[in-house]
């Protein structure tokens, strides 16, 4: 209800919506029980994510191939709970799977944002790592993690579909190993280097 | 009614790879279609002028990374061209045979792909299946499922292990059972067959003059193949015959009728194959080391000012064609200029214009019936 | 069992193609050649040096009289050391292949040792060196070919040849908002880490000879 300057105030549904949310944030927050409720969700979440890494189906270049012979039934990466889903909104898991050029960098960045949170990134192959082969080339940046926070890197060229299925298993350990929502507790976690150990 | 510009854009689960292909709509109708490529620009061209003639048979397999055989192989042909290189006879079996396994894998790995867009999902699971087999068998020349940097210039890297003539006659007869099994899900198919037949009518001329060559010519009726009219390596001495359908319509091929095209183009290559490993020189299952004469001779290193090299190679999607131009830094070592022809990035501007005026469900159809890569259209 | 065209057909048709040309087009300075190849089957293919005045005239000569109907590829290179008469180059590539249009049910079948005069398949390479300077231009056969269309888009997005008539000349794989004079694959513009050292040039020690005994990098 906001005043422009003229002798009556405006029912205005939206402001009233907000008004009726600060409120109760604020009662909730006073008496803690938001606090509860977040880490209850967050762990609830974490549960629920970790068993089911819904990635975007983001096919770049030749790891797409791999990326795609991960979900037939020789490698079968849907016994893991990993599904392919289309729209950005309803995944988890950014699959990066080839050289990201500039044309594509804004909307990878774009795709990236539009994922809700709890949200990861998997660097998949050597372009998205670091530029691969393509380091030296006019159009092509240095790997996604000049754009994104990677979590986990899987090297390789293309890496095979098993490397794949254990990076998404490093993935699930990490998410364990954080606990609640990534948002509030990815900080000290080091992005992992499947093969690294 | 109000027309809009619907952007497929660069993440879509449809158009297996990366490129944007915007439609305008007038309710469920395509009225007018712009592709835009270029999402993976890598600029290989001007990478490899830094690199010596070995170091770029890896780019080459990244072009089209689903039949990285056959790009190797193209490319090696244009640097004998230049390098005035000789090969043996029993290299360019192994080539001819590589080739083929990689054709065979890379129109299932297109069969997998079409079979979902269509709403086939059995397709992908069957067909990605029957690849493995064929990605097997390459991976023991080459070393990896999909990059295999095989091809030398002046023969190839290895010679064919023992025992994998064996293991390729027993996986081609058994794939020839499975062609069957694929005919009898799909040409029996109501769903299958009202989606795809009478859908993006393209002529063979009209075809050929907007440069798209390769199946989809041959499913307008004409049986021309580049190993047949620009001969190379020993398709000659195989017995095969080029896969072609009789276009359904004066309209042109539809969709069918590219379907069936790739279906007897498998056939084809698996004739060829069982031809090939029975009359490969030295018999199949003598084993030469790496390097021996039979398999690889000694290439020159450097290339003069001035020389040119230039091949035609019937890939999986099209001719594909080299020109490498010598003389580059090093005295020679590296090429000068490197250009490549790759079908797809002719084909794909066409198929935007073949859409117009179906409805916006045809368009997976089509673009898919035509068999797209991106990774070889931006180079 | 296909019948591949025979080195013979190969080679009479491209003297019978040498001859048109000639015949047509000597006198203005059109060079056309039979060449062969140097590797494999040894195919020979016609070879064509013509100025960017008379690339028109002897577009649709090809199309027209000699039956190309396949442009193929489209190569422009930058010589800057190439001298005042050949600073650029653009090549062209293109085939005449025996496609017609059949009627519906029907297919052609051709035996490749069968073809005569026309029929006969050839392969075609045409260069066209222009002077150097900032402003390389060739007039555009986009009118001619349909297939030179997006191939000049990218030969000019690349090199920066531009072709006179071109209609709708835009960026095709370069990003869009790339600045105008951009175009990487002339000489001036570098590779990220060209001048690498010697570390990652040679990284096995493959160059090393005796003397570097010793030597550090």
């Amino acid at each position: 209800m906001s005043d422009t300057g003229e002798n009556y105030t405006t029912f205005n549904s939206r402001a009233l919506v907000e008004v009726v949310g600060d409120v109760t944030d604020e009662a909730l927050k006073a008496t803690k029980i938001k606090q509860l409720l977040s880490v209850l969700a967050g762990r609830f979440f974490n549960w629920a994510g970790r068993k089911s890494l819904f990635t975007l189906h983001l096919g770049i270049k030749c790891c797409a191939i791999e990326m795609a012979a991960a979900a037939t039934p020789r490698f079968d990466g849907d016994r893991f709970g990993v599904l392919f889903r289309s729209s950005p909104r309803q995944s988890d898991v950014l699959l990066v799977n080839g050289p990201i050029s500039k044309k594509f960098a804004d909307p990878i960045v774009r795709l990236w944002e539009q994922m809700p949170e709890p949200k990861y990134c998997i660097a998949m192959g050597e372009c998205a790592i670091s530029g691969g082969p393509y380091y030296q080339s006019y159009n092509i940046l240095e790997g996604v993690d000049t754009l994104i926070p990677v979590d986990v890197y899987i090297p390789g060229c293309p890496p095979r579909p098993e490397t794949l299925i254990d990076g998404f298993g490093k993935l699930r350990e990490k998410i364990i190993r954080i606990g609640g929502a990534p948002s509030t507790g990815r900080d000290g976690e080091k992005p992992i280097i499947v093969g690294d150990d | 009614m109000a027309e809009m510009w619907i952007t497929m854009g660069p993440q879509h689960p449809m158009t297996h790879g990366l490129w944007t292909l915007r439609v305008k709509v007038d309710g469920e109708t395509v009225t007018d279609t712009e592709a835009e490529l270029g999402y993976i620009h890598r600029g290989v061209e001007k990478i490899c002028e830094a690199r010596d003639f070995t170091q770029i048979t890896p780019y080459c397999d990244r072009l089209c990374y689903v039949s990285a055989m056959t790009w190797a192989h193209s490319y090696v042909m244009a640097a004998e061209d230049l390098l005035e290189a000789e090969v043996p006879e029993r290299a360019e079996y192994i080539r001819l045979m590589a080739a083929e396994v990689q054709r065979l894998a890379s129109h299932l790995m297109w069969l997998g792909a079409f079979g979902p867009d269509i709403g086939n999902l059995t397709l992908m699971t069957w067909c990605l299946r029957d690849r493995e087999m064929f990605l097997d068998l390459l991976q023991e020349l080459g070393g990896s499922r999909m990059h295999y940097n095989y091809p030398r210039i002046g023969g190839v890297k290895r010679d064919i292990p023992i025992g994998w003539g064996n293991r390729l006659k027993a996986k081609v007869k058994l794939f020839e059972h499975r062609i069957k099994e694929y005919e009898m899900l799909l040409d029996e198919s109501t769903i299958w067959l009202v989606r795809l037949q009478g859908v993006g009518y393209a002529t063979a001329e009209d075809q050929l003059n907007a440069g798209v060559t390769g199946p989809n010519i041959r499913a307008a009726g004409v049986n021309t193949d580049a190993r047949w009219t620009n001969p190379y390596s020993v398709y000659d001495q195989v017995d095969w015959e080029p896969a072609v359908e009789k276009p359904t319509s004066v309209k042109g091929a539809d969709c069918y009728d590219r379907y069936r095209v790739r279906m007897e183009e498998m056939r084809q290559s698996c004739r060829m194959l069982l031809d090939a490993i029975d009359k490969i020189p030295g018999g199949a299952n003598t084993h030469y080391q790496p390097g021996d004469e039979m398999i690889l001779t000694k290439a020159p290193t450097r290339a003069p000012e001035g020389a040119t090299g230039f091949s035609t190679y019937e890939c999986t999607r099209g001719v594909s064609n080299f020109y490498i131009q010598g003389g580059g830094d090093g005295r020679g070592k590296n090429p000068y200029r490197l250009s490549i022809r790759s079908p797809m990035f002719i084909t794909i501007p066409y198929v935007a214009k073949t859409m117009i005026g179906y409805k916006i469900a045809d368009i997976p159809a089509i673009m898919g019936s035509f068999d797209p890569c991106i990774g070889e259209t931006d180079r | 069992m296909v019948t591949a065209v025979t080195k013979e057909q190969n080679a009479e048709a491209a003297k019978a193609v040498v001859e048109n040309l000639s015949s047509r087009f000597s006198d203005a300075g059109v060079v056309a050649e039979v060449i062969a190849h140097t590797s494999g089957k040894a195919y020979e293919f016609v070879r064509i040096t013509c100025s960017p005045d008379q690339w028109r005239g002897v577009a649709k000569h090809l199309k027209n009289e000699v039956g190309v109907n396949y442009c193929a590829m489209v190569t422009g290179t930058h010589f800057p050391e190439g001298g005042a008469d050949r600073g650029w180059e653009v090549a062209y590539h293109m085939y005449r292949w025996p496609i017609v249009n059949v009627a519906a049910h029907t297919m052609t079948v051709l035996e490749g040792d069968k073809l005569k005069g026309d029929e006969i398949p050839v392969e075609f390479e045409i260069f066209i060196p222009l002077p150097a300077g900032d402003t390389p231009s060739v007039p555009s056969i986009q009118d001619i070919w349909e297939g030179a269309d997006w191939n000049e888009k990218e030969t000019w997005d690349l090199v920066g040849i531009d072709f006179e008539g071109h209609v709708n000349m835009h960026r095709v794989l370069n990003p869009h908002d790339s600045p105008a004079s951009f175009h990487p694959l002339q000489r001036q513009h570098k590779i990220r880490y060209h001048d690498f050292n010697e570390m990652y040039d040679d990284p096995q020690g493959f160059g090393r000879k005796p003397v570097d005994e010793g030597r550090v990098k």
